[in-house]
């Protein structure tokens, strides 16, 4: 029974651990490279994607460029939670055909790219974020396979899936962006389109600032409702306790009251007895008042039989243990003894 | 000959006297004064020895050239030892010993001290108020404030969360004033009572029982956390440790915690936090406001202890009256204030023994000012 508590337990403890971590990977931000449409320089091909090589002879390029100074675009993912996890063997898709429910894993894949494993950049702390740039998969884990591809004006779908290539961990639909903006999430959830000048590759999508300090200093100039709240919470979780322990300790004097009746009788009968013998013994008192020898037996006996001395509230008691450095018997203080052998004869 | 001229001129550099200004030499003054109450005062010989030292370790000057050697150093051996203080693994260690060394019995057996407990956090939040009027941040005073609940494992774990550049200061000032006690207390207790006030006589605590106390840790764990999550470290750690203790299984765990293990934190702890005490960051005119916002909050917290049982006794009969000196310990300097309590109901009144009644409020204040400390972190954090 024990050991099945304990797989029982250990399983719980398992779900519970595998239910954070992937989960709280999002799509941060996105850009998607593009030009202005009236660029003579550039085209886009039939699928809206736009060479990096044409952007380049662009005169007003308008994009962020990856650790080679390539234009490119990219998704930022972001681990929401304050623990660190990998996204190693995750997947990134562009395709919608993965929603269909019926498609094996491998076909999946091959509509996915995946995040390789043996990186440590993939290892994401809380609150942090990584940028993918998309294609080149050549130039390392910070790149996808060019099966994703996001278009240029026009809606894109982007999603991100666990590692069985099922799990679905996060999607958003970006809408047709201009040249320059990108799609960001904010601290509610809610997505936004930003202007060139308000992305952050690699960066919080707003600007920190701890509002629960602002906000009391304008509206608590003198901490009196900060004292409000804050005594009012400290004596609430103080009164709970003083409500349970006064009504439990109410309980517990009425059931201590029924066991103790039938005990309490030959406690009395003894301490009476003990009197009785006391005041027929012919004890030598040396002035001591006969009550007093009296009262020393009753308390010796009453915790002797009680034997609740040594925990009882409130009394502090010294009991002597004996350990190796106590005992007698391992002391090096015993009396040398010379011990005369007779010579044999 | 050169060489041997050169390294040597080079090594004169290196040392303490090329490198040492004034402010070294106060700061070091300041933890030798700090040894001498510890050792000739006797106040609190186990928190300002560790702290005292470390002030004078922590002001040593020495030519910054990497050694990796101070305490803001990375990697320094100090530094390793600092980090149990800047991310706070230190107080909640602490709060684990007090848990496994604290007998919640005297308050279990009269509940309705719990809330004395609870009004003498008003200390905190009096000087939070004080703070604010000072013009500092809300963060930085509750950081500051947090010295009025006597504490000085919530006042480091609450000040490196919110308010981490006054950290030293706030500990250094939280654990001089806890040391202080016995001289800031008994002066506002004869102040708010009256004589026949102090010789009120309280009826013995009943008896509790083991269950009660085994339950203790695990309903006032579930109770407080429920309501402050924010305060979990804190209250977990000094619940476990109490639920070591009165579970009667976890003996050996029980006395490791609140002996060795303790002893151990205590040692690291009062000796980094001295060490942070550098003279750059420590002489300020910050750390002179903290100092004395940390007099005012003793002094509010231990008054609105003993008025607050004067309220309850408005309404208590004539035979269930509690004495206001317990009030006092309110406080959480555990059991000094408690102490504090039982010396003056023996002045008032040489058959007066207050000490198991004010361990009652003194357990509570633990909580109340755990319980404060997380909601200061949930609110501003």
């Amino acid at each position: 029974m024990k050991k099945l508590l304990s797989i029982i337990s250990l399983f719980a403890v398992a779900i519970s651990m595998s239910a954070q971590g992937a989960h709280d990977f999002r799509i941060n931000e996105v850009f998607v490279l593009g030009c202005p449409k009236q660029c003579p320089m550039t085209a886009a091909d039939d699928s809206g994607y736009v060479s990096p090589s044409m952007l380049k002879s662009c005169p007003k390029p308008e994009f962020y460029v990856d650790e080679y100074g390539e234009p490119a675009s990219w998704i930022e993912i972001e681990n929401t939670s304050y623990t660190t996890h990998d996204l190693r063997n995750c997947f990134i898709t562009t395709d919608r055909a993965v929603l269909d429910k019926s498609m094996s894993a491998p076909d999946r894949e091959q509509l996915m790219s995946l995040i390789p494993a043996g990186d440590p950049r993939t290892l994401i702390s809380g609150k942090q974020r990584l940028t993918f740039f998309t294609g080149h998969r050549n130039r390392g884990t910070l790149h996808t396979t060019d099966v994703i591809r996001l278009k240029a004006g026009e809606p894109n779908w982007i999603a991100i899936y666990d590692g069985n290539a099922v799990d679905l961990l996060d999607s958003v639909t970006v809408p047709a962006l201009k040249p320059g903006q990108t799609y960001a999430r904010l601290s509610d959830g809610t997505y936004q389109v930003c202007e060139a000048s308000e992305a952050t590759p690699n960066a919080p999508n707003q600007e920190y600032h701890n509002d629960k300090i602002r906000e009391f200093k304008e509206k608590d100039p003198h901490g009196f409702a900060m004292t409000l709240m804050c005594m009012a919470v400290v004596f609430t979780c103080l009164a709970i306790l003083f409500l349970f322990f006064q009504g439990f300790g109410l309980i517990i004097a009425k059931m201590v009251n029924k066991v103790a009746k039938p005990v309490v009788q030959p406690v009395v009968n003894a301490s009476e007895r003990v009197v009785e013998a006391a005041k027929q013994a012919s004890i030598e008192t040396k002035g001591i008042p006969m009550e007093t020898y009296t009262a020393v037996i009753g308390l010796a006996l009453h915790e002797y039989f009680g034997g609740t001395h040594d925990i009882e509230s409130g009394i502090l008691t010294i009991n002597p243990h004996p350990t190796a450095w106590a005992d007698k018997s391992h002391e090096l203080r015993q009396i040398p003894q010379h011990h005369i052998q007779t010579p044999k004869k | 000959m050169d060489f041997v001229a050169t390294k040597f001129s080079d090594f004169l550099t290196y040392t303490g006297f090329a490198n040492v200004e004034v402010a070294n030499i106060i700061m070091i003054a300041v933890g030798a004064f700090f040894i001498w109450l510890a050792i000739k005062k006797d106040f609190e010989p186990l928190l300002l020895i560790p702290i005292g030292l470390g002030i004078i370790l922590g002001n040593i000057p020495f030519k910054a050239a990497g050694l990796e050697i101070g305490l803001y150093e990375d990697n320094s051996v100090l530094n390793i030892f600092y980090q149990g203080v800047r991310q706070g693994w230190y107080p909640p260690l602490v709060f684990l010993g007090i848990g496994a060394m604290t007998d919640f019995g005297a308050l279990i057996a009269n509940p309705k001290l719990m809330l004395i407990g609870a009004a003498a956090q008003f200390g905190i939040f009096g000087a939070y108020m004080i703070a604010l009027a000072m013009g500092f941040e809300p963060n930085q005073a509750a950081g500051i404030a947090i010295i009025g609940g006597a504490d000085g494992p919530t006042a480091i774990f609450l000040s490196s969360k919110l308010s981490p550049n006054l950290m030293g200061a706030i500990a250094v000032c939280a654990y001089s004033y806890m040391a202080l006690v016995p001289v800031l207390q008994p002066m506002v207790m004869k102040m708010l009572t009256t004589k026949a006030q102090r010789r009120i006589k309280m009826k013995s605590p009943r008896q509790v029982s083991q269950t009660e106390k085994m339950l203790f840790p695990i309903v006032g764990l579930l109770i407080t956390t429920f309501i402050v999550p924010s305060g979990l470290p804190l209250l977990g750690m000094l619940f476990f440790g109490n639920l070591l203790k009165e579970s009667t299984k976890t003996t050996r765990l029980a006395k490791t915690a609140g002996s060795a293990l303790n002893d151990i934190v205590v040692m690291l702890l009062g000796l980094t936090v001295g060490c942070s005490t550098q003279a750059s960051e420590f002489l300020t005119l910050d750390t002179i406001k903290i100092f004395a916002l940390g007099a005012f909050a003793f002094i509010i917290a231990t008054a609105s202890g003993v008025i607050f049982v004067h309220v309850m006794n408005l309404f208590l009969s004539k035979d269930n009256k509690i004495n206001p000196l317990i009030g006092n310990a309110g406080v959480s300097a555990v059991p000094m204030a408690a102490r504090i309590s039982q010396n003056e109901g023996l002045k008032a009144d040489s058959h007066n023994y207050l000490l198991m009644h004010a361990m009652g409020p003194n357990v509570a204040g633990v909580i109340g000012s755990a319980v404060a400390a997380g909601v200061l972190l949930g609110f501003l954090s």
